[in-house]
């Protein structure tokens, strides 16, 4: 198994932000494969039914928005946490709010990291770049279960 | 009250004023009338009392006559006795008769004929009995002689008492007419009274109850009008907090939605930096190593690069703190309220405390002049409102005078009205709704300040059920005024009129 294993599916509606986000990504030196979702509702047909996705096949990390134009990122992230086989997948809530009520919901129902977008993009490249580390930590163990 | 209100009024203050005096006329006319009534009733006794006084002195000539001739037949002592008594009493009730009749001319005349008459008699009497005592058989003889000058006299009198006692008679029927005339009016004056007592206290009783059916209507309507007033006045209020309310919900997507696209910005931007880097050491290479390569524009773009990349990140830098001000602003409204029981005298002294290096170095001064309102409202919230009007007030104290800041408070109606008041450079009132929205800022801008202060003042004032007026004239100083609910419980709990 190589370190590729782990997808990364990106929940997001921004197409800048996903550009921004996944320089980033690349910049902190990870090279996983990133899918790209703009809208919750493909978004969700991929992670449920798909062949690739992450309930039939394989570990992988949820990038999440919480603005969505089909629906709230609130509402995939309770039914990812609610699913028998994705709730172990890590779920990182990468949105705008930094909102103290909205931050807890999040974690309430499940969220694994939730990091809030900065306008300052010196600090926004170095909060990917930590995601970068906590990804290089996680995929140890999803590659030992899967030997 | 209306004009035929008032004329109304005047029409009934003189009937009452006419029917008093009309009273008082009566009231007097009956005096009148009783002190009449017993004139006429003495004079009556008093004529009763002469006739019977010339009656009694016919009756005692009467008697002298009947002694007189007894003594003549039966010489008895009881003849002498009876002789002795009316020769006695004749001349003082002659004097009674005439002191009676002393305002009566014609009985006066009458009464000196009498005199004379019944002095000729009793002389006559004496003179017969005289001469009965005497011892000569002749001069007893004699004592009819005075007979008939006796006889002679009391027909006279008998006469003259009867005319008199006509007279009186004739009087007496006079005056008992006078006396029933004058009883009649007084029966006349007594219903008359009566009827216009009736009448003033039926008109004041009338005008008692008018005045008391309008006093209590216009007491019913003044009540309507209070309740009507605090009923706008919680329904403007509830307005507002809802107003506010999407506000707040409007203020809060929309800095999301903001902060959005901007976070792209920031993020090309800082792309579009990094980029500048390789692209200048390219020109530069290419303008020393190939100049034929290189062109105008090319060179014009290597200056104009950074300068452009400068430009956008110091606009969006300010975009995003005002975004984030409007994010502060409608996580404010959000913040759930806790209501205490205030101590305004201590809030307010420990927001001036934290004003005194600034104030120090102006001279200024604020007093804090009696704020002790009970009120129970949101600390937080309101030393936030308090201590931005101070602020304002302390910011914008005209230089050319000594500062004086004044904050009082007081009980108003259903509300606590806090006033904070300063002589500083005043607000021109077209500017007076303005200063109030968000980043909207007045007069000269020589202070710093993002115009959010008083927007957040105005939010927090409608969240706490409040309202927040300014009254000010350019150069006159200002007064903000915040009116609160003096209980936040009570007023949450009522519905939303």
């Amino acid at each position: 198994m190589s370190e590729n294993s782990v997808n990364i599916i990106m929940i997001e509606d921004d197409e800048g932000h996903a550009r921004l986000i996944e320089k980033n990504i690349r910049r902190a030196g990870i090279a996983n494969h990133i899918r790209h979702f703009v809208d919750g509702t493909t978004a969700l047909d991929f992670l449920f039914n798909h062949a690739d996705g992450p309930a039939r096949n394989g570990p992988a990390l949820i990038l999440l928005d919480l603005n969505l134009p089909d629906m709230s990122g609130i509402d995939i992230l309770g039914k990812i946490k609610a699913d028998a086989k994705l709730k172990r997948t890590p779920v990182v809530v990468l949105t705008t709010t930094d909102d103290k009520l909205e931050i807890q919901r999040c974690y309430d129902i499940g969220a694994n990291v939730y990091i809030t977008k900065p306008v300052n993009y010196e600090s926004f490249g170095k909060a990917i770049q930590q995601l970068g580390l906590f990804l290089s930590v996680m995929q140890v163990p999803e590659v030992g279960d899967d030997a | 009250m209306t004009i035929t209100d008032r004329s109304f009024q005047r029409l009934v203050r003189a009937a009452m004023t006419v029917g008093f005096a009309l009273l008082l006329i009566a009231g007097l006319t009956m005096v009148h009338a009783v002190g009449d009534t017993a004139r006429w009733t003495a004079s009556v006794v008093h004529t009763y009392e002469v006739e019977q006084t010339i009656g009694r002195f016919s009756i005692l000539a009467e008697q002298l006559e009947t002694a007189r001739r007894g003594f003549i037949i039966n010489r008895n002592d009881a003849s002498l006795q009876t002789y002795r008594r009316t020769m006695h009493d004749i001349p003082p009730t002659l004097d009674r008769i005439g002191a009676l009749t002393i305002d009566n001319p014609s009985q006066q005349r009458r009464l000196v004929a009498v005199r004379r008459e019944a002095e000729i008699h009793r002389a006559s009497a004496h003179e017969t009995i005289a001469r009965m005592e005497d011892a000569s058989p002749a001069m007893q003889a004699m004592a009819d002689f005075g007979v008939d000058r006796s006889f002679v006299a009391m027909t006279d009198l008998r006469r003259l008492t009867q005319q008199m006692v006509d007279e009186e008679e004739r009087l007496l029927v006079l005056r008992r007419a006078a006396q029933d005339r004058a009883g009649l009016s007084l029966y006349l004056i007594l219903g008359v009274t009566g009827l216009l007592m009736i009448v003033v206290m039926g008109a004041a009783l009338w005008v008692v109850r008018r005045y008391t059916t309008g006093l209590n209507a216009s007491q019913d309507d003044l009540r309507m009008l209070n309740t009507g007033l605090e009923d706008a006045v919680a329904a403007r209020t509830a307005e507002l907090s809802r107003a506010n309310d999407e506000i707040q919900r409007f203020a809060y997507i929309v800095s999301h939605d903001l902060r959005s696209p901007l976070v792209n910005v920031m993020g090309f931007t800082a792309e579009l930096e990094a980029t500048i880097a390789p692209l200048t050491t390219l020109i530069d290479r290419v303008d020393a190593e190939a100049p034929a390569l290189m062109t105008a524009e090319a060179r014009e773009a290597k200056a104009d690069l950074p300068e452009a990349v400068g430009f956008i990140r110091s606009s969006t830098a300010k975009m995003d703190r005002l975004i984030n001000a409007i994010l502060r602003l409608s996580r404010e409204g959000r913040r759930t309220l806790q209501p205490v029981a205030i101590d305004l005298a201590a809030l307010t002294a420990s927001i001036r405390d934290s004003f005194a290096h600034q104030l120090g170095a102006t001279g200024a001064e604020i007093d804090v002049d009696g704020p002790f309102v009970p009120l129970v409202s949101d600390r937080l919230a309101l030393e936030q409102i308090l201590s931005n009007l101070i602020e304002n007030a302390v910011k914008y104290l005209d230089p050319d005078r000594p500062g004086r800041i004044a904050v009082t408070a007081r009980r108003e109606g259903p509300r606590v009205v806090i006033d904070v008041i300063d002589n500083g450079r005043g607000i021109a009132p077209a500017d007076h709704e303005r200063i109030f929205d968000l980043f909207r800022r007045a007069g000269s801008q020589d202070q710093a300040g993002e115009g959010l202060g008083l927007a957040h003042v105005r939010a927090l004032s409608y969240r706490l059920g409040g309202l927040i007026t300014c009254v000010s004239r350019l150069g006159e100083g200002a007064t903000f005024r915040l009116s609160l609910p003096p209980n936040l419980v009570d007023h949450a709990k009522e519905p939303s009129r």
